[in-house]
């Protein structure tokens, strides 16, 4: 003879159709919730829509990917290389931008008394 | 998601297995379940110590530690996930105990970023994030760690089990007493 689910049971499945994509009145009645526990669905719903996954910083995942490929991972374990390109050559070009404007300021400094003497 | 083996509903065929077997022939072949698992874990740690930093710092251990120990894992009846977040688990436990406290920020002062959307949806979007957030603080840590491999990183109630080493069936009445205190908790 099988006991029937627990409650516990019931919306363990009603959560895993939630998850896989169903309606949250559909996932109740395929897990066969009862009207009055429709809250413990809404809660659920609640969470799903709240807590998304959070973005790993492309930095991290190239440092870690990195070390992994050093301990013998494929060095290909990047999912967005190009993502990392594009950062390395903003993060490139703000740099030959900031030394850039460096030169030319200490440039103008140095100059800048023998210009005023020259006028005197 | 996972396949169900013939006869017992309740335990499933690992969808990792042939990448897990190829990388325990060739370390090289580890970067496919690095990019599966690399958000989930990170999320996993994110969620529970409250802080980017650590969450990293955790989330490298974990790789690093599983990389390390592929060779030696076995698949006795636990997922490839479940005891690659059992690696995160205890990485977690370890900042924890060398923080001497528990999460540095409340979840409350964690900030995702929004997907698109109108504004005023994102605004309401957010308010609503924020007040779960608040009431999932609240809960106690076995509870809040059911909510969070199971809505965040997807594992079924048995490989949470498998994670926080209790039975299947304690996680189902934990996730039911963490919903019903979240219903009371948002009413």
């Amino acid at each position: 003879m099988t006991t029937p689910p627990t409650l516990a049971e019931r919306l363990d499945r009603a959560v895993d159709e939630l998850l896989g994509g169903a309606a949250p009145g559909v996932a109740a009645a395929t897990a066969g919730l009862a009207h009055a526990d429709r809250s413990l669905i809404d809660a659920a719903v609640s969470v799903r829509a709240s807590l998304a996954s959070s973005p790993v910083a492309p930095r991290f995942e190239a440092r870690l990917g990195s070390r992994l490929s050093g301990m013998g991972a494929s060095p290909w374990i990047l999912r967005h290389p190009g993502r990392l390109i594009v950062t390395g050559a903003v993060g490139s070009a703000v740099g030959v931008g900031v030394t850039a404007y460096a030169v030319w300021r200490s440039a103008r400094r140095s100059s800048g008394p023998a210009h005023r003497l020259l006028h005197r | 998601m996972s396949v169900e083996r013939r006869g017992d509903p309740r335990a499933t065929i690992d969808p990792d297995v042939s990448d897990v077997r190829a990388a325990q022939r060739d370390l090289a072949a580890f970067g496919a379940l690095y990019r599966r698992y690399l958000d989930r874990v990170y999320g996993y740690c994110f969620y529970l110590l409250g802080d980017h930093h650590d969450a990293e710092d955790a989330t490298e251990r974990t790789f690093l530690a599983a990389l390390g120990a592929i060779g030696r894992y076995r698949d006795e009846g636990a997922s490839f996930r479940s005891w690659l977040f059992r690696i995160a688990h205890n990485q977690i436990a370890n900042a924890l105990r060398a923080r001497g406290r528990h999460r540095a920020t409340p979840l409350d002062g964690v900030s995702v970023p929004a997907l698109g959307g109108d504004p005023a949806g994102l605004v309401g979007q957010a308010e609503e994030s924020r007040r779960l957030r608040r009431a999932l603080d609240t809960l106690a840590d076995d509870r809040r760690q059911v909510i969070i491999l199971r809505f965040v990183d997807g594992l079924s109630a048995r490989e949470i089990g498998v994670v926080l080493g209790r039975s299947p069936g304690a996680v189902r009445v934990l996730q039911h007493r963490a919903l019903r205190d979240l219903a009371a908790l948002l009413a």
